[in-house]
């Protein structure tokens, strides 16, 4: 670049934080067991962006792009100008912005609902069990009079976005494990089985791994076994499925994840809500920016698997702490709904999706009854 | 539903609240007698009705909630926090009984635990087995479109989705000839027959579908447990030997249709041109049209529901799997079964001679197995004595040593039985028998004893319990010596029976912590 020409560089984003934790850092305070790295947030007001590609990097100035908004891994086209200083004057930036997408068949057709849940959390000592036999009931229809098993009739299907047992972690270290050990430690899965056996037989259940799950940890993270499942995997309607997740149902096309993409974000970046980074990951084109730079991901040489080529009609992310959902319009006329399904055991809540129009809806459930 | 069963149901429910204690929720009465859901909560809200007090009752509310965004909620309350509790909802809230117990529990998840009990005994039985768990059958929907393939093949879901077409003219009807659901219940698509005779047809074709008769013997053998037990196998014997059983009308409520995939009744040729063909290729999920109608129209689908379910159970699947419970106190009275010569009240758990080694590997919470090890044990065992058969379980040591088993489940054994089976004929030749016993640690340690001797070699003789299959146990089963009832001048004589309940990890004589694989093949 020669100084003072503008010109258009596209590029990938870094952006260089001083508190972004570094496992040699971790290494050299303490040789003795790391300590789980908290999930705050590691935004700090020096921390800059760089553009880089395979000839070199430069240093990003300019108050147009805010370095709390983007994370490593975005890649953008910028129209500036080299400074004397060496930076790069930034004075217009174009993201990838919201892919093509197929358009949806406009049939008028009747009401269809999916439901959407993550966090189940069965195992963990906040998780209430009435509360999950609660939501199957009313899938599978034993709940509510006629009108409402009516209504629980037109759910098609079922989406279960990670984190569905939460497997006792002091068993697991190391130590050879008595029988009554291991009996506990296959408790939870056990007791999942039977929920999605109940499930199965009813209706189509998709289940995708999470953080949390007896799954690998590097994205994409392969479907759970279904072995842990052998009640329920004998189903046709039974499927175990990977993270992230993109089917889809009557021509319209789902794409989640069980959460890791978007709570990274949120590490490394600041929004007013979470499914602003939802967004925005839409918008970049791209599920999860920051892999494998912090989240951890198979190292692909050749291709990027987590480009997103096609536009989705509905992108859901699990494991949230509350809900939320919008209905993003893009300029070519597409249109996504975004959901962020909140932890289930915590607040009781899943959320159904009614494929005719793209509205969601709550559904919550309450066991307090004292 | 007839006057005089809803007057025994009530009855029943009285009985179990007041005197046993116990939380019945509609789940558990719909699976215990074998009624629809609906059916169960409106014998609820009767037995609320006409019993005024004695006991408690948790309501679910269900409707929108008055918030903005609106909220689909559903609520369970307390009898006292019900009107408050309304305020929340819109106008159009229904109110219907969850449950009745004695009193009101801190815990919420009590309510539930009575009904994933069953759920865990339903979901225990052999994967052959068609029951209310497996199948849906007591919901207000059914789904034609679900296929269960127990041979252990999963079926590839894209492939299964029929093409929506949307039902008219279905009719729905009524599938419990024994209760009078409203008809409103009837749901969209297709709809057994109430007729008796039809339903004996499909349901025998669930029967010739579970190929195990070992099953149906094992569980007819089941010796009265508590009540959940007796009423569970009731239950399976029913629906298995179902010929035209009028409790089997619940299982009908499988045939509603529900949301996807449906064909019309009205066309049964289209139905087995779909259904054979379940690969439609687009992945729509379709929903029936609704069409609440009344009448019975009789239904090929049932058939060729059933015969797809026929075809689906056609394997016999080797795996069994077993669960275990530890430390589960609910089962520790429940465990034996079949033996009427059984006493209790040993103060520790005691551990009887083990007759058929497969037997331990069981969990003793699983009643099939343990029933089902009379086959196996019939082979092997020398003794007699027919009541013996049936225990799983190990010696107690004439020594007055009581192994402490601390896992659950443990049949309990008399020391009466023992001395006869101490008394029972020798086998002629020396025999290695199993020897459990506690070490210092807490563990049971087994150990193979000759007869005569004092110290076994060090040897595991036990597996890891429970999560074996059916080749495991039968493999072990070959393994143990035949069982040696010990005349009481050996001394002592070795409960073989080891591993048996939860997977106890035995370490042999020698510490290591590790159970020893080889334990899982032949030794001499």
């Amino acid at each position: 670049m020669e100084k003072g020409k503008e010109c258009i560089i596209v590029g990938t984003l870094y952006k260089h934080m001083k508190l972004k934790p570094c496992i040699l850092d971790e290494y050299s305070k303490e040789r003795s067991v790391t300590p789980l790295v908290k999930p705050h947030n590691f935004i700090h007001s020096d921390d800059y962006l760089i553009l880089e590609d395979e000839s070199g990097r430069v240093h990003l100035g300019g108050s147009v792009l805010s370095p709390s908004i983007y994370v490593s891994g975005v890649v953008f086209a910028l129209h500036g100008k080299e400074t004397d200083a060496g930076d790069f004057l930034v004075l217009d930036f174009l993201e990838a912005g919201l892919p093509p997408q197929i358009e949806k068949p406009l049939k008028s057709r009747e009401d269809k609902y999916v439901v959407l849940l993550s966090g189940l959390n069965i195992g963990s000592s906040s998780s209430n069990p009435l509360l999950f036999q609660l939501l199957v009931d009313h899938i599978t229809g034993h709940l509510g009079d006629e009108k409402e098993q009516e209504i629980a009739a037109q759910i098609v299907h079922v989406v279960i976005a990670g984190n569905s047992v939460e497997i006792p972690r002091g068993l697991l270290n190391g130590q050879n494990l008595t029988a009554k050990d291991q009996s506990k430690l296959s408790e939870p899965i056990k007791e999942l089985d039977i929920f999605l056996t109940q499930i199965a037989a009813g209706l189509p259940v998709d289940i995708m791994p999470g953080p949390n799950d007896p799954a690998n940890f590097c994205l994409p993270q392969q479907p759970l076994n279904r072995f842990l499942f052998p009640g329920s995997s004998v189903y046709n309607t039974f499927r175990s499925c990977p993270n992230p997740h993109c089917f889809e149902l009557d021509d319209i096309r789902f794409l989640g994840t069980s959460g890791q993409n978007i709570d990274d974000l949120e590490k490394y970046s600041e929004a007013p809500d979470k499914i602003d980074f939802v967004e925005r990951t839409l918008k970049w084109r791209h599920l999860a920016p920051t892999a494998p730079n912090t989240l951890g991901c198979y190292p692909f040489t050749d291709r990027d698997p987590f480009l997103i080529e096609s536009c989705p009609h509905v992108y859901f992310v699990g494991n949230q702490a509350t809900y939320d959902s919008r209905l993003l319009k893009g300029s070519e006329g597409q249109a996504v709904r975004l959901i962020c399904i909140p932890k289930f055991s915590e607040t009781g809540i899943a959320v159904v999706l009614n494929m005719r129009n793209l509205e969601c809806h709550a559904l919550s459930f309450d066991t307090q009854f004292m | 539903m007839a006057q005089i069963e809803t007057l025994g149901i009530l009855q029943d429910i009285q009985s179990l609240v007041s005197d046993q204690l116990q939380v019945v929720s509609y789940k558990w009465l719909s699976r215990n007698y074998l009624v629809s859901s609906s059916t169960a909560m409106r014998l609820l809200k009767e037995f609320v009705e006409k019993h005024e007090n004695g006991f408690e009752v948790v309501y679910l509310l269900s409707g929108w909630l008055k918030s903005n965004p609106p909220i689909y909620h559903r609520k369970l309350v307390s009898g006292s926090k019900l009107p408050e509790a309304k305020q929340e909802f819109n106008e159009s809230c229904s109110v219907q009984v969850y449950s009745v117990q004695a009193c009101i529990p801190k815990d919420p998840a009590v309510l539930w635990n009575a009904e994933f009990l069953q759920a865990e005994e339903l979901f225990k039985q052999p994967s052959t087995v068609d029951n209310c768990l497996r199948d849906n059958r007591f919901c207000g929907i059914s789904n034609s479109f679900v296929k269960r393939n127990v041979e252990g093949t999963p079926l590839d879901i894209s492939s299964s989705h029929l093409k929506s077409e949307v039902n008219l003219g279905l009719k729905s009807n009524l599938a419990h000839q024994s209760i009078t659901v409203p008809q409103s219940l009837q749901n969209k698509g297709q709809q057994s027959s109430s007729k008796a005779d039809l339903l004996s047809p499909s349901v025998a074709k669930d029967v010739k579908s579970e190929s195990n008769g070992s099953e149906v013997h094992a569980q007819a053998s089941k010796p009265p447990g508590d009540k959940k037990n007796t009423s569970l196998p009731a239950e399976e014997k029913k629906v298995q030997n179902g010929k035209g059983s009028s409790s089997t009308g619940g299982s009908l409520a499988t045939f509603w249709s529900r949301a996807s995939a449906k064909s019309k009744p009205s066309c049964p040729a289209e139905n087995s041109n779909l259904i054979p063909n379940p690969a439609g290729a687009s992945s729509d999920a379709q929903i029936c049209a609704q069409e609440v109608v009344e009448g019975f129209s009789s239904d090929d689908d049932v058939h060729d529901i059933n015969v797809k379910r026929a075809s689906n159970g056609e394997g016999t699947r080797k795996r069994r799997v077993v669960f275990d419970f530890s430390d589960d106190d609910e089962y520790e009275d429940a465990v034996n079964l079949a033996s009427p010569e059984t006493v209790e009240g040993k103060s520790g758990r005691a551990l009887k001679e083990s007759i058929n080694i497969p037997v331990p590997e069981k969990s003793n919470s699983n009643f099939d197995k343990q029933v089902e090890d009379k086959p196996k044990t019939k082979e092997e065992i020398s003794i007699g004595s027919e009541q013996l058969l049936k225990e799983d379980s190990s010696v107690l040591r004439n020594d007055g040593a009581m192994a402490i088993f601390p896992t659950e489940k443990k049949n309990k054994q008399l020391n009466k039985e023992d001395k006869q089976i101490k008394a029972a004929p020798d086998s002629p030749k020396r025999k290695k028998i199993l020897k459990t016993r506690i070490d210092e640690r807490g563990r049971e340690v087994t150990e193979v004893v000759c007869e005569g001797q004092e110290t076994a070699p060090p040897k595991k003789a036990e597996c890891d319990t429970t999560k074996v299959d059916n080749n495991l146990v039968t493999s072990a089963a070959v393994n143990r010596p035949p069982a040696a009832k010990k005349a009481s001048a050996v001394g002592n004589t070795a409960p073989s029976n080891a591993t048996g309940k939860t997977g106890n990890k035995k370490a042999g004589n020698k510490d290591s912590k590790q159970g020893n694989l080889l334990s899982f093949f032949k030794r001499v």
